[in-house]
């Protein structure tokens, strides 16, 4: 699912890429940038929290032309006046403007790096109406953003993911280089599917699934294999016949408090002692049995 | 500095990796020893070093640095060492007897709301100042030492705003003037469960190449032992991407000692 969603498979809405300091998530995002590259299609980079170099790193050189990258990055809350795009710029029409600016522009798909900076300078509410506004009007085809789930709220997180069509969470993997990734997609017609795959990237942004992790490199469905029978092939008699299986069955194991071994103990044998109480006068004597309520 | 560190993080004034964003940080230890260390290691490197020494005097870096080698009244005088002593600058600013432009980099103080803007100009001001050494040349590349970032908190700037403002540092010192910055981070038992005091502590983690985390030893006080460091390598540069090793350590007088775990010499 999850190459199939890089890939474009599955149609845009609104992508979102969870990460926390344990596993970062922008080389998925460079992954999602160079499969939109080589679809043809225009890539808009709202970059605030890393540098266009870096983001350009490992990405197909030919292909690289077609990016617009919108520069928040160095200055993405105009302090030093660098900036082409600043945070504050985040809104639908100023969105809409930019995409719609660009020669030839057909089937857009947006770049945020990262929503987690956004969300520290707008309300979450603001946000989450924008983007849904970025989506009904159709300037864009696919959203993709980065989001640093262990820098908010739940709440936050939960409400930007709900908007989503597909979230990605990654995480490392137990001592393996490469990532696990669990992957939430939701349909159009409102169902939701779920998995979880391993995955590693390559130098030049290429994404790579495994089924398993100590097989790398490798996507395999190995054939169940017919399991040996332990008791074939031996010189002496490890199986049982009928008659056998059910005396087995019969059996009734030592220490297995059973209806009959609770008679047996409470029957008097002959020979025990008996105990006989001669109630004073002064006694209250009652004949029911006090342990009468007792489930033994 | 400490040679120990530099053989475990494999570099050395002499060739050391720049555009790097360090995070140190503690937790019911001190790790200002090791601000100490790259204090002298980066003044040694002949780098031009902006120092926000925030919560000690001049005088107490000045005397750790003597006994490691370093002469910090020398380096200001020099040029190499921009210092803002936090401590002393930030009375004039509170009092407001002086409004002269020294002090507008505290300006936070006053009005905390405001964010670190004024902080951030200080600093690329000073990084940006060319200068020359005794023997004519450029200095190395800047680097930038914040001791400590949480104490920011405390004094009512958001964690949001501290984290815009290492932004930008990252993006003028690391992206553009390939320099360094090492930034201190620290967490008292109490702030734990504080939020803000999380969210400045991961998003610093978020944003850094290196971080080295101090803390006690789990199994309590030890003499020989004054605690464990964690190293972990965050950067896809290095061979040991996303891979986290632990180092017991011990302070003495002139230095420390980093030992793998199991091998203090009190041990074995």
């Amino acid at each position: 699912m999850l190459l199939n969603i890089v890939h474009g498979t599955e149609s845009g809405g609104f992508i979102v890429i969870e990460d926390t300091v344990k596993y970062s998530g922008r080389e998925i995002l460079k992954c999602f940038i160079n499969a939109a590259l080589k679809r043809g299609e225009d890539v808009h980079v709202m970059g605030f929290e890393t540098s266009e170099a870096e983001l350009r790193a490992g990405l197909d050189s030919s292909c690289v032309q077609k990016i617009h990258f919108h520069k928040g990055h160095p200055d993405p809350l105009g302090w030093t006046c660098k900036s082409s795009f600043t945070v504050q710029q985040f809104t639908t029409r100023d969105i809409t403007r930019l995409v719609q600016n660009t020669p030839y522009n057909k089937a857009s798909v947006l770049i945020v790096d990262s929503l987690s900076f956004v969300l520290r300078h707008h309300q979450p509410v603001v946000i989450c109406q924008r983007l849904q506004e970025l989506k009904k009007v159709g300037v864009v085809k696919t959203i993709v953003g980065l989001l640093h789930s262990d820098l908010h709220l739940q709440g936050v997180v939960e409400s930007v993911c709900h908007l989503a069509n597909a979230v990605i969470s990654v995480a490392p993997a137990n001592n393996e280089h490469c990532g696990v990734a669990k992957t939430t997609r939701r349909t159009k017609s409102g169902k939701l599917m779920q998995e979880e795959e391993y995955f590693d990237m390559s130098e030049d942004a290429a994404l790579s699934v495994q089924t398993r992790p100590h097989q790398p490199g490798h996507v395999q469905t190995e054939p169940d294999k017919p399991k040996a029978d332990p008791t074939s092939n031996l010189t002496f008699n490890l199986r049982l016949s009928k008659k056998e299986k059910e005396a087995k069955e019969k059996v009734a194991l030592p220490f297995v408090f059973s209806q009959e071994k609770k008679s047996a103990l409470l029957r008097p044998t002959p020979g025990s002692g008996r105990i006989t109480y001669e109630p004073d006068a002064n006694d209250d004597f009652d004949e029911e049995d006090p342990d009468d309520d007792l489930d033994v | 500095m400490f040679p120990e560190l530099n053989s475990i993080l494999s570099s050395s004034p002499d060739s050391f990796r720049t555009g790097d964003f360090i995070v140190l940080s503690d937790r019911q230890a001190d790790a200002s020893f090791l601000i100490h260390h790259y204090l002298s290691f980066y003044l040694r490197a002949g780098c031009k070093v902006c120092f926000l020494g925030l919560v000690q005097s001049f005088s107490h870096y000045s005397a750790v640095s003597q006994r490691l080698g370093v002469s910090l009244t020398q380096a200001r005088e020099k040029g190499q060492l921009v210092f803002l002593e936090g401590l002393k600058d930030s009375i004039g600013v509170i009092s407001q007897e002086e409004s002269s432009q020294s002090k507008l980099p505290l300006s936070y103080l006053r009005s905390p709301g405001a964010g670190l803007e004024c902080l951030f100009k200080f600093v690329e001001s000073s990084v940006r100042q060319n200068g020359e050494n005794e023997d004519g040349e450029k200095w190395g590349p800047p680097v930038l030492l914040i001791d400590d970032l949480s104490v920011l908190l405390s004094l009512g700037v958001s964690a949001g705003a501290i984290l815009d403002f290492t932004l930008y540092c990252q993006a003028t010192i690391c992206s553009e003037l390939q320099g360094n910055i090492v930034i201190l981070v620290r967490r008292e038992e109490e702030d734990v469960d504080d939020e803000g005091s999380n969210l400045l502590q991961k998003g610093v983690i978020h944003q850094c190449s290196l971080a080295l985390h101090v803390e006690g030893l789990p199994t309590g006080y030890c003499r020989d032992i004054h605690g464990q460091m964690e190293v972990w390598w965050r950067s896809r540069e290095f061979a040991m991407y996303n891979q986290r090793k632990m180092f017991h350590y011990k302070v003495h007088d002139k230095g420390a000692s980093f030992f793998a775990r199991g091998t203090s010499s009190a041990v074995l």
